[in-house]
């Protein structure tokens, strides 16, 4: 390759597209690092405070995309306090100053403001796709500027953020003369929409393949969109709350029926019942279907739609649907990749909506099944031993059973077999939640067998601090630790410092660990951040000379870093 | 693959004492969420089970629509025209159908929301600021929050 000029290995490079392997060729030698340098379209920062802007710039002057995730993952379930941090300002400073054409931003758990927006807006004149995931900080005003101000707007896709909604006109700042939207996902909007600048837009928009209605769009002027889109790939119902026959009903289910392109169904945000039956025609093509706000929808009519998805690829779906329910979908979807049922029922009342035998069904009927994330309120040790021998492929396997601690409902033992012949039997498997009553021996499986882990979530599990040791020795390719309400401590926290560096980031909450034991840690190893969030005014900890014994008060969070303590830190977290 | 800890923290002879029981969380001096035990407790802890707000907030509320269903909400119902009043348990309907057809049947005739009709009788309601309303202008839950008194009257009077 060295006799090649530079414009032909650079060529080759671009059909290198994973992250992972265009680092891989940037180690190789000087003169591959320089031409990757200069030809990397996209960037992906995994925490946005391993790395600073300025570095990212100097590295990588001519990126295209970039992807930034703020706060760790466990923020997603409100543990992360408001104002940790995680803004994305210095970025978007950073590179409005820049020469860089950016064309794509996608930002997860992120602190977003509308001044932001605003600047994004106006500073990158090929500004092209916008993807905010998880996070909040900004309102319809920043959404008005990102519509008035992008001319080459394909993509404006909002998933599950927290958005001052101000009911202002921002969808009918895209000025008449736009016509290149292709995706359009406001769904998490809470707020009045103006309707007739949405149908307009969607009215002028010939390539728009994916709109996502938030629930203020009534049933009618569903009709009406479905009708001037009828090459919609991927659709997110609104509202659906009409009386069955009604003429909206009816128009709808006109327009449902020339929406040949229909592959992907979510939203049903306020659904009544026998709304479902409209979507029976185009049943057929669906490969992903997202029911899982759809909470008053009965299990029956659940059924009933998902007899028709035989090509349902991926189903995300409330576990109001059943054991019967899920056996419907083994009988039926048999190409099923990814599965989530989620739960309705958040007290523990009894309601044994979906059990083991759902989720022995699934791994029996679904011989595709990679991903699964299943809340339930029971299983056993024979149930999971036997997913394990009927789904070897798993790469994503999460299983919460609400109740912490709670055994194997048969035999009373701790899932730690269960969990071990996961393990054992996916090979492959790269996530994984464990859940239920865990003794240490789940994590010396966990060590020995799971050697593509990247990432682990622990709650309520583990005796001792050697639980935590066989995961940090075993796991070779962990990259995201995340543990809590668990019995380790600092002796497993500093056991061995440098294996930190190998991974993303470690959180551990409501566990064993002292802020001596952190302060050790931080002295020992100066690459890596180690943060305390403490929530309640325990400032006076350290004068009370409990320090070194005082277990710490709330979350640690820690993770490698190559430009030190961030400067942006709020009072209550305390940088080591 | 033999398990050697066998025991059970459900049984009260033997307590792992370095499992951190709910009931620890007072001795602790970690002030964490650690899962509480109450029933009572479990209602309001926000970081377990591991699911997104959005979610939790529609469970939360859909539980409260159905919780609803237990508690009654008695308002008096006048015609107009007529000295003695009725009672009604609004949470026994589903929408505003449902209650004008029950309203219909229980003063024998035809009673609408909304639109001003020479034939039928159109139906209003106070609300918790003490104004006289037309019934149907705000989703069914909101006006389940603030009516506080039902009246139909005669069309004309509309």
């Amino acid at each position: 390759m060295n006799y090649f000029p530079d414009e032909v290995i650079e060529h080759v490079f671009d059909f290198v597209t994973s992250h992972k392997d265009r680092n891989s060729i940037s180690l190789v030698c000087k003169s591959w690092f320089k031409i990757e340098r200069y030809s990397r379209q996209n960037v992906f920062i995994g925490n946005c405070y391993s790395i600073s802007p300025e570095r990212l710039l100097r590295r990588f002057p001519c990126f295209k995309s970039l992807t930034l995730k703020g706060k760790p993952h466990f923020a997603d379930f409100n543990l992360v306090p408001h104002g940790w941090g995680g803004f994305v300002q210095p970025w978007i400073e950073a590179l409005a100053r820049s020469r860089v054409g950016l064309e794509e931003l996608r930002l997860k758990r992120m602190v977003v403001t509308d001044e932001g927006l605003e600047l994004l807006s106006r500073s990158f004149v090929n500004f092209k796709s916008l993807v905010l995931v998880s996070c909040e900080g900004f309102s319809t005003d920043g959404l008005a500027s990102i519509a008035s101000n992008c001319r080459h707007l394909r993509d404006l896709d909002l998933q599950e953020n927290e958005i001052d909604d101000h009911r202002g006109q921002w969808l009918s700042c895209f000025p008449e003369t736009y016509t290149s939207l292709v995706t359009l996902n406001f769904a998490c909007l809470e707020g009045e929409t103006n309707l007739v600048a949405l149908e307009r837009l969607v009215a002028r928009s010939p390539n728009l393949r994916s709109l996502k209605l938030n629930r203020a769009v009534p049933l009618d002027a569903l009709a009406r969109l479905m009708a001037c889109a009828p090459q919609i790939v991927d659709l997110g119902v609104g509202s659906y709350e009409d009386e069955q026959d009604s003429e909206s009903c009816l128009k709808l289910q006109a327009a449902i029926r020339k929406c040949t392109s229909l592959r992907s169904l979510s939203g049903f945000l306020e659904a009544a019942p026998h709304c479902l039956s409209a979507f029976h025609p185009v049943c057929h093509n669906l490969t992903s279907l997202n029911l899982s706000y759809a909470a008053e929808i009965h299990g029956s009519h659940l059924i009933k739609l998902i007899e028709h998805c035989k090509k349902l690829q991926r189903l995300w779906i409330l576990d109001s649907i059943g054991d019967k329910g899920l056996e419907v979908v083994a009988s039926t979807c048999k190409e099923l990749q990814e599965l989530r049922v989620f739960p309705t029922d958040l007290h523990g009342g009894g309601n044994t909506a979906v059990t083991e035998d759902g989720l022995v069904a699934i791994s029996a009927g679904c011989p595709k099944l990679h991903s699964i994330l299943y809340f339930c309120q029971q299983m056993t040790n024979a149930a999971l031993i036997t997913v394990a021998r009927n789904c070897p492929n798993f790469i994503r396997f999460r299983l919460c059973i609400l109740e912490p601690h709670k055994p194997d409902h048969v035999t009373s033992q701790p899932l730690d077999e269960g969990f071990g012949a996961i393990v054992q039997a996916c090979k492959n498997l790269k996530r994984l939640s464990v859940s239920g009553l865990l003794t240490d021996q789940v994590f010396l499986y966990i060590g020995m067998f799971a050697t593509q882990l990247e990432m682990l979530s622990i709650a309520f599990a583990g005796d001792t601090d050697k639980g935590m040791l066989y995961v940090l020795n075993g796991c070779k390719k962990m990259r995201k630790l995340e543990i809590r309400d668990s019995p380790f401590g600092d002796a497993a926290l500093l056991a061995d410092v440098n294996k930190y560096e190998t991974m993303r980031s470690l959180w551990m909450s409501s566990c064993e660990v002292t802020l001596g034991g952190c302060k050790r840690l931080a002295r020992k190893a100066p690459w890596l951040n180690v943060e305390i969030i403490n929530e309640n005014d325990n400032n006076r900890m350290e004068e009370n000379g409990y320090e070194g014994r005082q277990k710490v008060d709330n979350k640690l969070y820690l993770y490698r870093t190559v430009v030190g303590t961030r400067v942006d830190a709020p009072p209550f977290v305390w940088i080591l | 693959m033999e398990n050697s800890n066998s025991y059970s923290p459900y049984s009260s002879s033997s307590v792992d004492s370095t499992k951190p029981s709910p009931s620890e969380s007072s001795v602790n001096l970690s002030l964490s969420l650690t899962f509480p035990s109450t029933s009572s407790q479990r209602e309001t802890s926000q970081d377990w089970p591991p699911i997104k707000p959005r979610l939790r907030d529609t469970l939360k509320s859909l539980r409260l629509r159905q919780r609803g269903y237990n508690t009654a909400l008695f308002v008096k119902v006048y015609m107009e025209g007529v000295p003695i009043g009725r009672k009604l348990d609004l949470s026994t309907f589903s929408g505003y159908k449902s209650l004008l057809e029950n309203l219909s049947h229980m003063f024998d005739t035809s009673v609408i929301c909304g639109t001003r009709d020479s034939k039928n009788h159109v139906l209003t309601y106070q609300d918790k600021d003490g104004d006289w309303m037309m019934v149907g202008d705000i989703p069914w839950d909101m006006f389940l929050e603030t009516v506080r008194r039902l009246k139909i009257t005669r069309p004309e009077r509309c």
